[in-house]
């Protein structure tokens, strides 16, 4: 067994070392080991990508009951593993400029890490649900340790709705297992074993609970913006939140493959669902005063177009919504820590502050580009991803690509209007200065900027990635 | 020419040695102090649980088959003694806060867990019946030994619902015996597949006075009522002991009853299944509406009833290795959290659960270890909670209970929510003063919690370790014994 084995197992849990190590480590050192351990996983996982992806591990780690340790990263899961490793670096490095004796919170990130990345790397359903419960526990204590008042509330919320879809999940995992007569969780042995008939339905709709909620879709999104109101101004949690939306993969990773017929079924509902998400998301984030729950409801609507790519089941469209998944995390992501940043200035999270532009103007810059990729402006990574879920859902149900096509119209108004609100307009009398992005700031907002930029213009290194993945998931279906 | 009887006393070995501390908590008590007697009685514990592993796979049998000391026994057993041992190391602790610390008390603890053991080796009804009744009459004396007015309603109520159990359950005794015309597991259930139609009526109305008799030991609804009231009224070290090891025991005497005797009996299904459901609406709906931690926990102990119980649905072969998995794991992570609540409240009336909120900037190992154990009751992965209610939905789900298994599924969320509200307050900021005892933490409640905590964890990042000694079919096809 080679080195380039490991990595994989590496990348997952260096970070959860990270945290560990954190608790040992004196005050002083704390954010130098945080954010060295963030850089060795993102470097992991670039060793990753250089060797074209990995092997599958596969290890019998509960061998009397079938369950495996099998990680992979290669194609999607690599692409959507580096971004995450790049964005938690990215928060780590916001963590410990804004949040002042920063331990718990650094510790946390790390922990969500490891959880993160074995999400994408997971290549046994029951080790899929196990990183998938595992990233559950920080984010619940970062929301407990830095949230605000109405913490528990929304911590409630986010709990509940995510253990009701992920529990459903558990009983159609065993279900899988034993109905379609696999020896083990793993993927390789139960793509061999499919269920067949009615059942394969039921099960895939208790696997769909899950992720309806984790993408999320409505009606199961309203644990969302409560979420992303309550926890800390910084929008630090948020980033992870945000990279927490996983039920995009896992639906494209382990529903396509497992219940291809099921998918086919349901494709109409689904895709309408997804369609009606998209666009009542973006209506409501119309409507909305508070920065933070603006991008929550922003962010809803990406998972609507996300959503939409994976139900259609077409190649463009899947291909589409990977990478709209992807890179979605950055700039989402970079928003929130902008508006952390717009709120360390003025104190408020509100859309109406006024005038920021006139006197941080590189923060004003550097949100209205963020803010470009968002609405997805052709040139940045977004408008890649989005222009492929309309291109091939198009081709499935025109009408549904239509609906969610206003969307993007939409999206250019609540966006523009609340960042000319807040940056543009006069600044109110009395006002504080707000002063400009000093130091590692350029480099936070910047960094997954560049990113978006790079791969909205030369996309061929991601899609090469991530194409013939989808490939080998979308064959499952008999060539449809 | 008459026959010797067949007594031997190498399978009684560990019951003996339990009872020998028992004895000498009796006899030394007028001599020594209670701490000398519980240090006595924690070696009895280790010694009886050594001697289980010089009786592994040897399948020794005494009083012609009456009392059988197979795997599935000293798994049982195991179980049983790792709940007593976390007892008494907390007692040590607790129980001169609780004025129980007198020798009597430990003396009574171990008659219980003698009494404990016998059911887990137990070949027959009588010697489960005896077994059980031991456990029992030590139990009342427990829950009412503290001599306050809410022990002794406590006491009084256990007594009183548990005398009505035995009494349903000794009728089911009889009317099984009344069909079968045996008492011991091995000949009912040979003769319960080949019954004559006459007698499948009293041998179906056995099995369901049984499972009413057990569902009145192990708190299932609609025979919980009890439950709350006992385990909120009791000493914390005694609802500590009582949702541990006399539930595991029960469960025990349950598991031998209905996955050997009975497994081909007709009938009891179907009950046993909405049983479960209702405790696991009741159980966990009650919980949520709790502002008591201790009656909080009290509670979901009943819906982990439900949870447990779900592993008897299974066959035999899977359920068996399921619930004894799922009871070493409920045990310890029932007990660290008790034993922390033992060392934190300031009376045995526990602490409201708004009064944890801060506990982190306060005792910051106990609430790591708390939320720990929280969440593993909450089945939270990596913790060993997650894999006990992995294997209870799956031994379920795979003999056609699919139903039961989501309705459990969705009833994990309410418990979930009632588990986190707790955990996360802890590690919420607090500016009011600190509301528990500050001087809980000393060193044997400490040991318990890293016991539990470090179980609970090892046993959730690698279940082997203790799987795959419960994972042999073969263990549980035998439960009647050869």
């Amino acid at each position: 067994m080679t080195f380039t084995d490991w990595l994989p197992t590496l990348m997952i849990f260096l970070p959860l070392a990270g945290s560990l190590l954190l608790l040992v480590t004196p005050k002083r050192f704390r954010d130098e080991v945080a954010g060295f351990m963030a850089a060795l996983t993102l470097g992991a996982g670039l060793a990753i990508w250089r060797g074209g992806g990995s092997e599958l591990f596969r290890w019998d780690w509960i061998p009397p009951l079938g369950i495996t340790y099998s990680v992979q990263l290669g194609g999607v899961s690599l692409a959507l593993a580096l971004v995450t490793a790049l964005m938690s670096f990215i928060a780590i490095l916001y963590a410990a400029r804004r949040i002042p004796n920063p331990g718990p919170m650094l510790s946390l990130i790390l922990a969500m890490e490891t959880g993160l990345i074995g999400i994408f790397a997971a290549q046994d359903l029951m080790l899929f649900y196990v990183f998938f419960e595992d990233a559950l526990i920080p984010a619940l204590l970062m929301l407990a340790i830095y949230g605000k008042s109405g913490r528990m509330a929304a911590l409630v919320k986010f709990a509940a709705y995510t253990l009701f879809g992920s529990l459903l999940m558990l009983v159609s995992i065993i279900g899988v297992r034993y109905i379609g007569g696999s020896p083990t969780f793993a993927m390789t042995d139960l793509k061999q074993n499919l269920v067949q008939g009615p059942a394969q339905t039921w099960l895939y709709l208790g696997f769909l609970a899950a992720m309806a909620v984790k993408l999320p879709l409505w009606p199961l999104h309203a644990w969302l913006p409560d979420f992303h109101e309550q926890n800390h101004d910084s929008g630090i949690p948020d980033v992870m939140g945000t990279l927490y939306k996983v039920g995009g993969y896992g639906l494209f990773t382990f529903a396509i493959p497992l219940f291809p017929d099921a998918s086919l079924e349901l494709r109409p509902i689904l895709m309408g669902l997804a369609a009606f998400t998209a666009l009542y998301a973006a209506w409501i984030a119309f409507g909305q005063t508070d920065w933070k729950r603006l991008l929550a409801y922003a962010g809803l609507s990406h998972m609507g177009f996300v959503a939409l790519g994976v139900f259609s089941l077409n190649e463009t469209a899947v291909i589409g919504a990977m990478y709209l998944l992807a890179f979605q995390n950055l700039y989402t992501g970079a928003l929130f820590l902008s508006v952390g940043m717009l709120q360390e200035r003025t104190g408020s999270l509100d859309t109406r502050v006024g005038g920021v532009m006139t006197q941080a103007g590189a923060l004003g810059g550097l949100t209205m580009a963020l803010w470009f990729a968002s609405i997805a402006v052709p040139g940045m990574a977004g408008f890649i991803g989005e222009f492929s879920i309309l291109l091939g859902a198009y081709q499935v149900f025109p009408w549904l690509a239509f609906i969610a096509g206003i969307t993007t119209i939409a999206a250019a108004a609540y966006a523009l209007s609340a960042f000319q609100t807040t940056f543009w307009q006069a600044r109110p009398a009395g006002g504080l200065r707000v002063p400009d992005l000093v130091h590692t700031e350029w480099l936070i907002l910047g960094l997954p900027l560049a990113v978006a930029v790079l791969f909205g213009v030369y996309s061929a290194p991601a899609l090469n990635l991530m194409q013939p993945a989808v490939r080998a998931v979308l064959t499952a279906l008999g060539g449809n | 020419m008459l026959q010797p009887p067949d007594v031997s006393l190498t399978p009684l070995l560990p019951v003996l040695i339990v009872l020998a501390g028992a004895l000498s908590s009796t006899l030394l008590g007028f001599w020594l102090g209670r701490r000398t007697l519980t240090f006595i009685n924690l070696a009895a514990t280790l010694l009886s649980a050594l001697s289980l592993g010089t009786l592994w796979n040897r399948g020794v049998s005494s009083f012609g088959g009456s009392l059988q000391a197979d795997n599935a026994a000293l798994l049982l057993a195991f179980v049983i003694l790792t709940g007593a041992l976390m007892t008494l190391l907390v007692t040590l602790d607790t129980a001169w806060r609780a004025r129980v610390s007198f020798p009597e008390f430990d003396a009574m603890l171990m008659y219980a867990v003698t009494g404990c053991l016998l059911i887990a080796f137990s070949g027959d009804l009588i010697v489960m019946l005896i077994g059980l009744e031991i456990m029992s009459l030590s139990g009342y004396v427990l829950a009412t030994l503290q001599g306050s007015r809410r022990a002794e309603e406590s006491g009084l109520k256990y007594f009183l619902l548990g005398a009505a159990g035995s009494a349903v359950l000794i009728y089911g005794i009889a009317f099984v015996y009344g069909a079968t015309g045996s008492l011991n597991y091995a000949a009912i259930a040979a003769k319960a597949s080949v019954l004559a139609p006459e007698n499948t009526g009293i041998l179906v109305g056995g099995a369901l006075l049984l499972l009413c008799g057990f569902a009145f030991k192990v708190a299932l609804a609609p025979f919980h009522q009890w439950t709350p009231d006992v385990y909120g009224g009791a000493p914390t070290s005694v609802s500590l002991f009582l949702s541990t090891v006399v539930k595991v025991a029960a469960f025990a005497g349950m598991l031998r009853v209905f996955g050997g005797a009975l497994a081909d009996a007709p009938g009891w299904h179907a009950v046993l299944q909405v049983l479960i459901a209702a405790t696991l609406i009741v159980g966990n709906l009650a919980a949520l509406r709790q502002l008591n931690f201790k009656r909080m926990l009290a509670y979901s102990a009943v819906a982990h009833t439900g949870f447990l119980a779900m592993a008897l649905l299974g066959t035999p072969q899977a359920g068996g290795a399921a619930l004894t998995y799922s009871l070493l794991v409920y045990t310890l992570m029932t007990a660290a959290a008790l034993a922390i609540l033992a060392a934190l409240q300031r009376s045995e009336e526990g602490v409201s659960v708004s009064d944890l909120r801060g506990l982190y900037h306060r005792h910051p190992a106990y609430a790591a270890a708390l939320a720990v154990c929280l969440a593993s009751l909450a089945g939270l992965p990596p913790f060993a909670g997650f894999f006990s209610k992995y294997l209870v939905f799956q031994a379920a789900f795979q003999n056609g209970y699919e139903w039961l298994s989501v309705l459990a599924a969705l009833s994990s969320v309410a418990a979930l929510v009632y588990y986190l509200r707790p955990a996360m307050l802890m590690f919420m900021p607090d500016r009011t003063p600190a509301r528990e005892y500050a001087h809980g933490q000393r060193a044997p409640t400490t040991l318990t919690v890293t016991l539990g905590v470090v179980g609970v964890t090892a046993l959730g990042l690698l279940p082997n370790i203790w799987y795959s000694w419960v994972a042999n079919p073969a263990i549980w096809t035998l439960l009647v014994g050869p």
